[in-house]
């Protein structure tokens, strides 16, 4: 499973992505792209002490700033059907297809206990600082 | 190459008053006249949030005005409509005791 593919899995539903500056955003998932831009409807923000918060009707967060995000557990169900869904449909690889280009994301832990706090769920790591058990390190 | 789907679509947001994030923590307000797909960003009658010095985290109710600018897409980290924008109590606590 990429990481990428579990995002873009995730889409629609209810995540929190917090910032390298610490600050999280809880909101729904609308869309991610292969950078990692993720635009979120009906977001509560809450600042790195944790004490200040903001409502905002949606936000669009560069992919680039992004430390980890939680995503709730069934996308992980819902991912491995897609997986098994694919691998019908694609013909037998040769050499060709893909490849190319590599992810700075890390890791996919099930889990996942960020510092923002709450139920576990499965987490997107990128690069140092992650949260939970081996999610650390740069791959 | 930047890749065909993006997550973002400002197109609706034109001529409309946005708060953008920028890299080190400056926050702009301004309303979007244009923008591009590196999402360079031009913003008119912008104003930057001063923050408290003691706290760079914090931003203040002062501003300073701008005027017209350009922001780099590099350096923009997040952006949201500052319409509808608002600070709020913990929402969090309600959800717990609503449980309880």
């Amino acid at each position: 499973m990429l990481p990428l593919s579990l995002l873009k899995t995730a889409q629609g539903h209810a995540v929190l992505v917090e910032l390298k500056s610490g600050e999280t955003y809880n909101g729904h998932m609308v869309l991610c792209d292969p950078y990692m831009n993720i635009h979120l409807r009906e977001v509560i923000c809450t600042s790195k002490d944790g004490d200040r918060f903001w409502r905002m009707p949606e936000a669009f967060v560069r992919g680039n700033i992004i430390k980890y995000i939680r995503v709730p557990e069934e996308v992980m169900d819902k991912v491995k059907e897609e997986a098994v869904r694919k691998e019908d449909k694609r013909p037998p690889m040769g050499g060709r297809g893909r490849g190319g280009r590599g992810w700075t994301v890390v890791c996919v832990c099930e889990g996942g206990r960020g510092e923002g706090g709450g139920r576990g769920g499965v987490c997107v790591c990128v690069g140092r600082g992650a949260p939970g058990r081996g999610g650390r390190g740069r791959g | 190459m930047p890749p065909k789907e993006s997550a973002v679509d400002l197109s609706k947001h034109v001529d409309k008053s946005l708060r953008i994030l920028l890299a080190g923590g400056r926050q702009v307000s301004g309303t979007l006249k244009g923008y591009d797909q590196l999402l360079n960003l031009v913003l008119d009658e912008a104003v930057e949030y001063i923050r408290d010095p003691e706290d760079p985290l914090r931003v203040t109710d002062n501003t300073r005005p701008l005027g017209l600018i350009v922001c780099r897409g590099t350096a923009v980290t997040l952006m949201a409509p500052t319409s509808g924008m608002e600070e709020i109590p913990n929402p969090f606590i309600q959800q717990e005791e609503a449980v309880e």
